[in-house]
């Protein structure tokens, strides 16, 4: 498989990336070269493989309902710039004005 | 192991990073150590009083944990890592957090945004990667072990790179909790060392059963310093032939053959054996890894951690941020990992790629069902590269985990040991073993280190 510039866009905008030309240029060498490479996967036979693609055979641990204390967590009132009433105090985001978000 | 007060480490640290011959191993060195170190060297703890350097995708409190990117400058975690609260309760003392490929996504620390670290053997070469920083850290004795992360190879390769040992113990023996996620099925807290007993007795420190980590197995942490002395006596030890093609360096296949030899010589019995599946490693690490990275990193957004790029809308101003903050590997590995999961491609590439790492799985269990105790490879294919060599090619650069990625699609533990050196660079064996078998990797490298290396030109 390839890939060109308009499948690389589209990808990148599912990846919220912005490429310039010279990064789109690239990106779409770079990804064609990697994907001929994982092309080589196209090699198994789909008899050969289990059908459920299932890898972890190990038993998995379960967490227990417990509630665990995390340990040495700093108090969040320390981390931010405003803190009021359990809450951090953020700038509103881009596009919102303070005033909308107090009415 | 060395102690010492760790405040003496620390300006010994700075100062030689100073100089022309710095590494650039750490991107950042802890400042208020004084008194840290002096009422723990004389205590019983396992690691009382010991330096110890922590790759900087490991959260700690003390220090920012930046995961080698732009987008985390500065960026101060508001809780630490369970290895970290392991290791200060084993009495170690941290003295800096080290240098990596950003995110841990690469093989070199050339992708870090603060620059390569250079490698102590040769300094116009890279350490390998992604825990560069760590291994050359370790390497240029400023401390006698550091933690690293792996996903791919990234403690094994780097510390065959550096001359030093890197232990990768099995997926769920040490919490994941507070290591910065790039890949979660596959990435482990991992452990440097001058010599085998101090990686054992890190990752001993750091083993254990942590409720915070839903992935983290309960199993008891295992005593590994005590293997170091067992000798090799009885133990079978696979060579699997697909890591020794007919392409492998010459020098490198004879000091393989020469180590193969002293564990002969100490007891163990060698049986050829096959891993034929191996040869998907690469193509389905590099679809399963970015497909993970590409989830996990969708959360650096501007929004919740690091920096900010202001913009007109709340969509341009995520766009604007990930642009910027991120470097090339990165960007890379999330547009490689959105494709394989993206409509129309996912059986294609991630489910199929799946099924190949249930094979590459499969492949380890029928051997080591079949009596093989240990297997035996070399951790990588070439000695370090020079700095700037494959940083355009990523196919070649990902080349460099061949031999190291199947341990991490499988979840089997892993150690490289130092087995001579190739034109003055250090060459490294690697040492794998069933789940849970860290002890056997202990086991094999202690003897190799208790016989002398070999040199070639």
């Amino acid at each position: 498989m390839s890939v060109d510039r308009g499948e690389v866009l589209r990808i990148a905008r599912l990846a919220r990336l912005r490429l310039d030309d010279d990064e789109l240029q690239r990106m779409t060498d770079d990804l064609n070269s990697i994907l001929e490479h994982v092309d080589a996967l196209g090699a198994l036979e789909d008899d050969d493989v289990p059908d459920d693609g299932r890898w972890a055979e190990r038993r998995s641990t379960r967490a227990s309902e417990e509630t665990v204390a995390e340990p040495e967590r700093l108090d969040p009132s320390s981390m931010a710039p405003a803190f009021q009433d359990g809450f951090f105090v953020v700038p509103p985001p881009p596009g919102v004005h303070a005033e909308e978000d107090s009415s | 192991m060395t102690r010492g007060r760790a405040v003496d480490v620390v300006d010994r640290i700075r100062a030689a990073e100073a100089g022309p011959e710095g590494l650039n191993a750490f991107i950042s060195l802890a400042n208020d150590l004084a008194g840290a170190a002096t009422d723990l060297i004389d205590g019983d703890a396992p690691l009382a009083g010991v330096p110890v350097a922590v790759k900087d995708n490991i959260a700690t409190l003390e220090l920012p944990t930046t995961c080698g990117s732009r987008l985390l400058k500065g960026y101060r975690s508001p809780f630490e890592a369970t290895a970290i609260r392991k290791l200060r309760a084993a009495g170690a003392v941290v003295v800096g957090k080290t240098n990596l490929d950003e995110f841990a996504m690469g093989s070199s620390t050339e992708s870090s945004a603060f620059g390569p670290t250079r490698n102590p053997h040769d300094r116009t070469r890279v350490t390998g990667g992604s825990s560069g920083g760590s291994a050359a850290a370790v390497a240029a004795g400023y401390v006698s072990m550091a933690l690293g992360s792996e996903t791919g190879g990234s403690v094994r390769q780097p510390a065959a790179f550096c001359g030093v040992v890197g232990l990768k113990p099995t997926y769920g023996r040490v919490s994941r909790y507070g290591l910065v996620a790039f890949a979660s099925s596959m990435d482990q807290i991992g452990a440097f060392g001058r010599t085998v007993v101090d990686a054992a007795r890190l990752l001993e420190a750091v083993s254990g059963y942590d409720p915070l980590d839903a992935t983290s197995v309960d199993r008891a942490a295992p005593t590994l310093v005590d293997a170091a002395g067992k000798g090799v006596e009885g133990l079978v030890v696979g060579v699997p032939e697909e890591y020794l093609p007919d392409t492998l360096d010459a020098g490198i296949r004879g000091l393989i053959d020469a180590a193969l030899e002293r564990l002969k010589r100490a007891g163990a019995e060698l049986r050829p054996v096959s891993l034929p599946h191996s040869r998907f490693a690469i193509p389905t690490y590099y679809v399963l890894a970015p497909a993970e990275a590409s989830s996990n990193l969708s959360r650096f957004d501007g929004v919740r951690f690091g920096v900010r790029r202001e913009a007109d809308d709340i969509g341009a101003m995520h766009e604007a941020t990930r642009s910027t903050g991120f470097g090339t590997e990165v960007k890379r590995r999330i547009m490689l990992g959105t494709y394989a999961l993206s409509a129309g491609y996912y059986d294609q590439y991630y489910g199929r790629a799946q099924r190949a790492r249930a094979l590459i799985r499969r492949d380890f269990r029928e051997v080591f069902d079949s009596g093989v105790d240990a297997l035996f490879t070399p951790t990588t294919p070439t000695t370090a590269f020079p700095i700037g060599e494959r940083i355009d090619d990523p196919v070649e650069m990902y080349m460099s985990d061949v031999f190291t990625v199947t341990a991490n699609l499988a979840g089997i533990p892993g150690m490289s040991v130092p087995i001579g050196s190739l034109d003055g660079l250090p060459v490294g064996g690697q040492i794998l073993a069933p789940w849970w078998r860290e002890d056997t990797t202990v086991r094999v490298g202690a003897a190799l280190e208790a016989s002398p290396g070999g040199t070639a030109s």
